[in-house]
C-alpha cells in the first residue's frame, strides 16, 4: 500500500502510474465483492444485467474517486454525492429532478453566449463542477480526463484479460 | 516616453539631496509594488549618482507604461517643477519629491493586485540585482507585471487580464491531454472538443462496465477462485486471481505489480 502518494503542485500534475494502481487494487476489489453479492441470485434479465453493470461502473467511478482522495474538488464532490445517495436515496432523487427542470428552463431562456454554454456543459460533466469558477473548472477537467482515461484503461484491460 | 528623460537629468542634478529622500519617504514597510519600487528608490540611493538615476528612470518609465495620457502629462509637469525647485534649494526638492512619490502611491493603490502578488515574490532578491544590474532586467519585470501600454489599469480590468491568463494556460494544458485538439482553433471549439472527449470516455466506462459484467459473472462460473477462501479484503486480487497474484504483488514494486497481474499471473490460474 506504499504507493507514493503524488503531491500536486500546480494541482494538475497527476502521477498516473500511482493513481492507476490504486484505483486498479481498489476496483479488482470492488469486483470481487460485487461477484460475491451476486451469487445467490444468478439470474440474468434484462434489468439486472443493466442494474450489475452499473453497479460495477459506478465502482469504477468511486474506486478512481477513492483512489484520487480528497485533494481535488471533482473526486470529493463525487464521494459526497454517493454517500448522499446511499444515505437518504429518495432526497437526492428529487433534487435531481428540480435541478433538471431548472437547467432546461435556464438554457431555453438565455440566449447567452456560447462560451457560457460550453462552460456549463462541461460542469455537468465533470462531478462538482456546478459549484466551481470556470477557471478552476479547466483545471479539474484536466485532472478528471486523465483520471477517466487511465480508468478506461485498467478497465479495458482487466475486460481484456478476463475474457480471454 | 520623453518626460523621464528629462526627469532624469533633473534629478541627477539634485544629487547631494538624494539621502534625504529615504527619510521623508511616506510609505514605508508596505508590501507589494509600491515596497518594491521603494527598494529600488533606496538601492539606488546607497550607491553612486549614476544607480539613481538608474533606478529612478526606471521606476518612472514603469510608472507610465501602464497609465494614459493624462497621467503622463501629470507626471511630466510634476518633473517639471521638481527640476526647478531642485537647481534653487534642497528643500524644495524633498517636498516636490514627497509629493511625486505620494502621487504614486495613490496611482499604485488603484493599481494591480495581480502586480502586488507578484512583485511580493520578487521583491526580496530585488534591491541586490538592482545594484549590480542598474538598469535593464528589473523594468522588463515590472513591465511584464504590469499593464502594457494602452491597456487598462484598474484593479478590476487587470484581474479579469490575470483570469484570462490563467484560463488560457489551462486551456493548453487540456489541449495537450486530449488527443487531436491542438488542431482545433478557438476557445469553443477547443471546450466542445473537451466535451466530447470526456463523453467518449464516459460512455467507454459504461460499455466496460457491461462487459465486465458479463464477464465477471462467466467467471463466476468458474469454482476454483470461489473455492479460493479470503476473508481479507485487502486480497480482493488474489480472490479473482487465486493464490498466485498476492504474493507476486507483494514482492515487486506497484507498477510491475499491475503488469504482472493483468499480464502473466491471470493466465496462469484461469
Amino acid at each position: 500500500m506504499s504507493s507514493s502518494t503524488t503531491t500536486t503542485t500546480s494541482g494538475v500534475t497527476l502521477n498516473p502510474k500511482s493513481c492507476r494502481i490504486k484505483f486498479a487494487r481498489r476496483f479488482l476489489r470492488s469486483l470481487a465483492q460485487i461477484k460475491k453479492q451476486k451469487l445467490p441470485s444468478s439470474s440474468s434479465s434484462e434489468e439486472e444485467i443493466r442494474m450489475r453493470s452499473k453497479g460495477i461502473k459506478m465502482a469504477a467511478y468511486y474506486s478512481m474517486a477513492r483512489a484520487v482522495g480528497p485533494r481535488m474538488n471533482w473526486s470529493r464532490a463525487f464521494l459526497f454525492k454517493l454517500r448522499n445517495r446511499v444515505r437518504h436515496p429518495k432526497l437526492v432523487k428529487k433534487k435531481k429532478k428540480k435541478r433538471v427542470i431548472m437547467r432546461s428552463n435556464k438554457a431555453s431562456r438565455s440566449v447567452s453566449s456560447v462560451h457560457m454554454d460550453r462552460g456549463n456543459k462541461l460542469r455537468e460533466l465533470v462531478p462538482g463542477g456546478k459549484s466551481m469558477d470556470f477557471c478552476s473548472l479547466l483545471e479539474e477537467t484536466a485532472h478528471y480526463i486523465t483520471c477517466l482515461s487511465t480508468q478506461v484503461k485498467v478497465m479495458q484491460a482487466i475486460a481484456d484479460h478476463l475474457s480471454k | 516616453m520623453d518626460p523621464p528623460l528629462i526627469n532624469e537629468s533633473s534629478f541627477s542634478a539634485a544629487n547631494p539631496a538624494a539621502y534625504s529622500l529615504a527619510e521623508i519617504w511616506p510609505f514605508g514597510g508596505e508590501p507589494g509594488g509600491l515596497g518594491l519600487r521603494m527598494g529600488n528608490l533606496g538601492g539606488g540611493l546607497g550607491e553612486s549618482s549614476g544607480n539613481r538615476d538608474g533606478s529612478l528612470e526606471e521606476s518612472t518609465v514603469t510608472e507610465q507604461s501602464g497609465g494614459d495620457g493624462r497621467k503622463r502629462k501629470d507626471v511630466s509637469s510634476e518633473d517639471e517643477s521638481s527640476k526647478i525647485v531642485s537647481t534653487s534649494s534642497a528643500n524644495g526638492l524633498k517636498d516636490s519629491n514627497g509629493k511625486r512619490m505620494k502621487l504614486d502611491g495613490s496611482r499604485n493603490e488603484n493599481g494591480n493586485s495581480k502586480a502586488e502578488v507578484e512583485t511580493n515574490s520578487v521583491a526580496g532578491d530585488k534591491p541586490d540585482e538592482q545594484r549590480t544590474k542598474p538598469s535593464e532586467p528589473p523594468k522588463q519585470d515590472y513591465i511584464h507585471v504590469r499593464a502594457r501600454r494602452g491597456q487598462a489599469t484598474d484593479s478590476h480590468s487587470l484581474a479579469e487580464r490575470a483570469r484570462r491568463e490563467k484560463i488560457s494556460e489551462r486551456m493548453k494544458i487540456l489541449q495537450d491531454l486530449v488527443p487531436g485538439c491542438n488542431k482545433v482553433i478557438g476557445k469553443a471549439l477547443v471546450l466542445d472538443e473537451i466535451i466530447n472527449y470526456i463523453q467518449s470516455l464516459q460512455r467507454q466506462v459504461e460499455f466496460l462496465s457491461l462487459k465486465l459484467e458479463t464477464v465477471n459473472s462467466r467467471v463466476n462460473m468458474n469454482p476454483t477462485i470461489e473455492a479460493f477462501p479470503s476473508k481479507d479484503s485487502f486480497d480482493a486480487a488474489g480472490l479473482l486471481f487465486g493464490s498466485h497474484a498476492p504474493r507476486e504483488y507483494a514482492q515487486g514494486s506497484q507498477p510491475e505489480w499491475l503488469h504482472m497481474q493483468v499480464g502473466g499471473s491471470f493466465e496462469r490460474t484461469t
